[in-house]
């Protein structure tokens, strides 16, 4: 029995590309931090992506004209490292023949790996990189989903306007390139908008007591406060203010709030928004793709764990880049990046659009952060929109120094 | 002189081999795949000249690569210079520095040098943190515009890659010619014993500071053709100790103070890494075969590849170096 069992084995081995050769497919090459300090923050986008393949895939695939593709993937783990980048997606382009990129996670890496993309004239759709600098070398492949970095604070600041037109804002932030960035631009903004900022301080990534910082934020008479890095800064920050009565009325923290673990800290993560790039609670009409409430639920039900922002712009890469190729009918690259500039389709996501002129090619003009601030309802503390308005699923509360 | 050795004629052929190996066929895989190895072997034979020679465990060798891309990035980004200025400037100027730097810091020896080294990278990595005309933490970016004098950005990574496969084989030559120098035999010296070379009439500190310096030069080089091929460059990329730690592995595996076991581990580490990486079998799991791999070598031979290699077969000795 053993020896036919073993042929048996043998025979479908040598049958099965025979017919795998019969439906058509797309190559989609990225490669995904597996290993090395972007691990965590990769995952998510790669999540997004994986869900993203098997939905199209179970639906039939990808339109081009009257044929269905089924959607492949080809990917390596980049180990967080520039250089390895640049290795793999040529590895992708030449080797594994990937008809379109995605990109890998972070500024950084997607920078090393948009020369690799321009230079073989393949399309890459960023979803993990907010910075904009690899759009201003003039790339005519790079094509970014999310809101870029000189962006994210810009609803907080719109918003803190709004409840006080005259707030001091102490912006105390991590010293990496992405919340530079972010507070750099958002310091303009808030310039721009006629508030005051009173405070401008970075501290090293690695910092663990914010004590002497706090009671700096605490002298200069703040208001509001705006900043913050990664995780564990942002909420040591956030629970070291509340525990030193900084008495602010507004807190604005990058990236921490967004995660549901903030939570944890109880009564100090009331009232602390974030900006994020999408919420299980805003509700956009998509004109393609999936709602939010279909998206949010179908994952849930398959990865038993609840969609952030990673997974979902993760996502959103292969919607738009679905939509473009079969509102061009083809897979010739030239065709799909000319849908691509005249992208301008709202999806669950949020409205996506690309900048056309060459100074800015690219850099995604139309998608919107919202904010979120995290608040007490039904005795559970959870993240609530709160901005823009027509996002909103529940009241921004101003001032917050009830809890403070 | 060296021309009539059969090493300089062996280190003439690996050459070659690199230089041809990718035109065949066009292969752009396999060139960026080389181009990383010829990066591991430009600073793994650099390390050598003080690990291996001088016997000092430098730990933040990394420092010169990174600064070397430093400048040369700001270079061509700020001053628009051609890249065939900006990368040996970058060399001149990274080697000057580690002269500066050298003549401070071998004033120490064994595990207060070691950790010297790395207080000099964590040093200019911090500054660099915080200097506004290198971007600060976000780095330079470059535009793919710089290549346009060789015909655009595909013609312009062979030329990075054949200026690398030359800035290897420079390195290998150089650690060879300065291994049957008399400073070669002075740095010998000074790695057995540093106080008896001292009172034979070995100019100690200036034979130390001079490799430092001479050290720097390649891996700037390396780093200024590396970052522009990448066309980004940020402080945590350029200043990485985990490259640095690398090498370090890379030296020892091969056989340190020989110039074949150096270019021999690198070379097998970074195709090993490479396979791991891309094969479907061991993706998942590439570190902890890596770790078992170096784990053997390190058990079963601790002189390296090159002192098996020397065991097994005496006669290579004369030829390998």
């Amino acid at each position: 029995m053993k020896p036919f069992c073993a042929l048996l084995a043998v025979a479908t081995m040598i049958v099965t590309p025979a017919f795998a050769a019969d439906t058509s497919s797309i190559t989609i090459g990225f490669t995904a931090s597996r290993t090395g300090p972007l691990n965590v923050d990769s995952t998510g986008q790669e999540r997004g992506f994986e869900f993203w393949r098997d939905e199209v895939n179970s639906k039939g695939g990808i339109q081009v004209g009257d044929k269905r593709y089924q959607v492949k993937f080809a990917s390596y783990d980049d180990q967080s490292v520039g250089g390895r980048v640049q290795q793999l997606y040529t590895r992708l382009v030449n080797q594994d023949k990937a008809d379109f990129l995605f990109s890998p996670y972070s500024s950084g890496l997607t920078a090393a790996a948009a020369v690799i993309s321009e230079q073989y004239g393949k399309i890459m759709i960023d979803s993990g990189g907010a910075e904009e600098k690899p759009f201003q070398l003039g790339s005519k492949h790079l094509f970014m989903v999310i809101t870029s970095a000189g962006h994210y604070l810009s609803g907080a600041i719109a918003a803190l306007k709004e409840k006080n037109p005259h707030a001091k804002i102490a912006m105390v932030y991590s010293d990496d390139p992405f919340s530079k960035t972010v507070l750099a631009a958002a310091k303009e903004q808030a310039k721009e908008a006629g508030l005051e900022v009173v405070m401008d301080e970075s501290y090293a990534p690695s910092t663990t007591d914010f004590g002497p910082i706090v009671n700096k934020i605490i002298s200069s008479n703040a208001d509001a406060f705006m900043g913050g890095g990664h995780y564990s800064d942002g909420a040591t920050l956030a629970r070291q203010m509340y525990d030193q009565k900084a008495n602010l009325k507004w807190i604005s923290i990058l990236v921490a709030p967004a995660d549901d673990k903030f939570s944890e800290l109880g009564a100090a993560a009331l009232g602390v928004t974030v900006p994020s790039q999408w919420e299980p609670q805003v509700n956009y009409k998509p004109q393609f793709g999936p709602t939010t409430e279909e998206f949010a639920k179908a994952f849930e039900a398959k990865l038993h764990q609840k969609a952030d922002y990673h997974v979902a712009s993760g996502y959103t890469a292969g919607v738009v880049l679905q939509h473009a190729i079969e509102k061009a009918g083809s897979l010739d690259t030239e065709k799909v990046a000319k849908a691509l500039d005249q992208t301008d389709v709202t999806t669950f996501f949020g409205h996506i659009k690309f900048a056309a002129d060459p100074k800015h090619h690219g850099l995604q003009v139309a998608h919107e952060m919202v904010l979120a601030q995290w608040q007490k309802a039904n005795g559970e503390v959870a993240r609530q929109v709160v901005w823009p308005t027509s996002a909103k699923s529940a009241d921004l509360i101003y001032p917050i120094n009830a809890g403070h | 002189m060296l021309a009539r050795r059969p090493f300089f004629w062996i280190i003439t052929a690996v050459l070659a081999v690199f230089a041809i190996l990718p035109v065949l066929g066009n292969n752009v895989e396999l060139r960026e795949s080389l181009i990383i190895a010829a990066l591991y072997i430009t600073l793994a034979s650099n390390l050598n000249l003080m690990l291996g020679y001088a016997g000092y465990i430098n730990f933040g060798s990394i420092v010169f690569f990174g600064l070397g891309g430093y400048v040369c990035v700001w270079l061509v980004s700020a001053y628009a210079w051609p890249l065939y200025a900006a990368i040996p400037a970058a060399g001149i100027c990274v080697s000057a520095l580690a002269l500066l730097f050298g003549l401070g810091i071998l004033r120490l020896r064994g595990a207060f040098f070691a950790l010297a080294t790395i207080g000099v990278n964590e040093g200019v990595q911090a500054f660099v943190e915080n200097f506004s005309p290198w971007g600060g933490s976000s780095g330079i970016y470059l535009s793919p515009i710089i290549f346009k004098p060789f015909g655009g950005p595909a013609q312009g990574l062979w030329v990075i890659y054949f200026s690398m496969v030359a800035v290897m084989g420079l390195s290998l030559y150089l650690s060879y010619a300065i291994k049957v120098s008399k400073f070669g035999l002075g740095l010998l010296a000074i790695g057995q014993n540093e106080d008896a070379a001292a009172i034979l009439g070995v100019p100690t500190p200036l034979y130390k500071a001079l490799v430092y310096s001479v050290s720097a030069f390649l891996p700037a080089i390396v780093g200024g053709l590396y970052f522009l091929k990448s066309s980004f460059i940020q402080p945590a990329d350029a200043f990485d100790l985990t490259l640095s730690t690398e090498v370090i592995v890379i030296a020892m595996l091969g056989g340190q103070g020989t110039v074949t076991g150096v270019a021999l581990g690198a070379y097998l580490y970074e195709e090993l890494r490479g396979f791991l990486l891309t094969s479907e079998t061991f993706s998942h799991f590439q570190l902890v075969v890596a770790g078992v791999l170096l784990l053997v070598i390190v058990l079963f031979f601790p002189s390296g590849m090159m002192g098996f290699v020397y065991r097994q077969f005496p006669r290579t000795q004369k030829v390998l170096e």
